[in-house]
């Protein structure tokens, strides 16, 4: 095989430019390398991810400055787009990783917000709780009260029931020391002629205890009141016998009325003789017809009249 | 061009070509190997892909991240023909593609994640807030 010397050097030359000519193209300009500026730009100017991928967005600004000078020294083509990609990816992964870091961030925040909520709530239960514990305290004192009270007025209701029943007692004792009779018209005390003398119409002097036991009754009974009534026997004018029977009534009264007892509680009346309790023709039933009957009223000061 | 050829072409050479041209061959011939043929196979690359990739399906990428995912499994396989072929600089090429794919596949990934998390319990703080406004509007009253 020959070759003249000038077709080698030719032909050399031309190889090497062949071969060259296969590593590196000069590119006027390179979308994606373009791109990837763009990308990292924007990635750089959005303060979330600027903030929370430092790291990330560095690798990425130094595979876009290997890209840059792969460009700059006329890399291939294929070389530089290559070497945008990663610059594009690797800005992608800071973006990513800023999102992410951020909805950690979120997480944490709302998990500190939870807690809050949570121990409010349960503070303001604790809240609620010590104030139903509170009402409950103050009703069960209220039930305390009002069950003292219901004991101090049942004891009072005892007291008062002992009260009426020794009261109930006492006017049975005295109804009977007075030798009270029960008649349809109330309790009746009838007092025999031998308080008077005949004819006269002054209470004789042993008549003190009698009326004594009377005013007594009175007093101790404040809300009764009696009427006073004035009976003779047959003997003698009509006339003669009513004023004779008003004026004893009005004896016995005034007696009454000198042992204190107030004036209106007793009224006197006299009868004559009317009503007899027993016959006039003979001399014990004269002395029955000759009398004072004292109709003693009931709690409410309320005689029944004839 | 073989080297062997290039070299018979220089024992056969003719009178008229200068020692000069002669101490210049070789020199051109190793310039031109170095720029295109000297690249290793890149299995250390591979390998970070292949790591890369793995760490993305952990990071829960096939649920996650899947188109992301799939580029980089992808420019994996193809790294990995591309030098059982011998085509070191194109399987290195794609072996860092794939690496950078793989990553963003993982921190997409992770923020996806990280994003359903914060929406959860937000919500969850939402329903919770709700429920003790209506416990605070109708509290419940002890029966005696």
């Amino acid at each position: 095989m020959t070759r003249t010397p000038s077709f080698s050097l030719t032909g050399i030359a031309l190889a090497a430019a062949l071969v060259l000519g296969a590593c590196s193209s000069l590119p006027a300009d390179n979308a994606a390398l373009m791109n990837a500026r763009a990308a990292f730009d924007a990635a750089q100017n959005n303060a979330q991810t600027r903030q929370m991928a430092v790291a990330e967005l560095s690798t990425a600004g130094t595979a876009l400055n290997r890209a840059n000078e792969a460009f700059k020294r006329g890399d291939s083509l294929a070389e530089v787009n290559h070497l945008a990609y990663l610059a594009s990816q690797q800005v992608a992964v800071a973006q990513q990783t800023a999102r992410q870091k951020t909805a950690d961030a979120q997480v944490l925040s709302a998990e500190a917000e939870r807690d809050r909520t949570r121990l409010a709530a349960r503070t303001s239960e604790a809240e609620a709780a010590q104030r139903l514990a509170q009402r409950a305290q103050q009703e069960a004192q209220a039930a305390q009260r009002s069950a003292a009270t219901s004991q101090m007025n049942a004891q009072s209701a005892q007291m008062q029931t002992a009260d009426a029943q020794a009261r109930a007692q006492q006017l049975e004792e005295q109804l009977r020391a007075m030798n009270a009779k029960k008649t349809e018209r109330g309790m009746v005390v009838t007092i025999g002629d031998v308080l008077f003398d005949t004819g006269r119409a002054e209470l004789k002097a042993g008549s003190g205890r009698d009326m004594g036991k009377l005013a007594e009754f009175f007093k101790s009974n404040p809300q009764r009141t009696a009427l006073v009534e004035g009976f003779t026997d047959s003997v003698g004018s009509d006339a003669a016998n009513q004023e004779l029977s008003n004026r004893r009534a009005a004896a016995v009264q005034a007696a009454l009325v000198d042992l204190g007892i107030e004036r209106q509680r007793i009224n006197a009346r006299g009868y004559g003789k009317a009503f007899p309790v027993a016959g006039n023709d003979n001399a014990s039933g004269r002395q029955m017809n000759r009398r004072v009957e004292i109709v003693l009223s009931d709690d409410s000061g309320q005689v029944k009249s004839r | 061009m073989s080297q062997t050829h290039l070299r018979q072409r220089f024992k056969s050479a003719p009178v008229g070509i200068t020692r000069r041209t002669v101490r210049l061959w070789p020199l051109l011939a190793l310039a031109m190997i170095a720029a295109c043929a000297s690249i290793p196979p890149p299995k250390a690359e591979l390998a970070v892909a292949e790591a890369a990739v793995v760490n993305a399906t952990n990071a829960g990428a096939l649920q996650w991240a899947p188109a992301e995912l799939r580029t980089a499994q992808d420019k994996l396989a193809r790294a990995q023909s591309a030098m059982n072929a011998k085509e070191n600089g194109k399987a290195l090429s794609l072996a860092n593609e794939a690496s950078a794919d793989a990553q963003l596949a993982a921190a997409a990934a992770r923020a996806a994640k990280a994003q359903r998390t914060a929406d959860e319990v937000q919500e969850a703080n939402r329903v919770l807030r709700e429920e003790l406004n209506r416990k605070q509007a109708a509290p419940v009253t002890r029966t005696p």
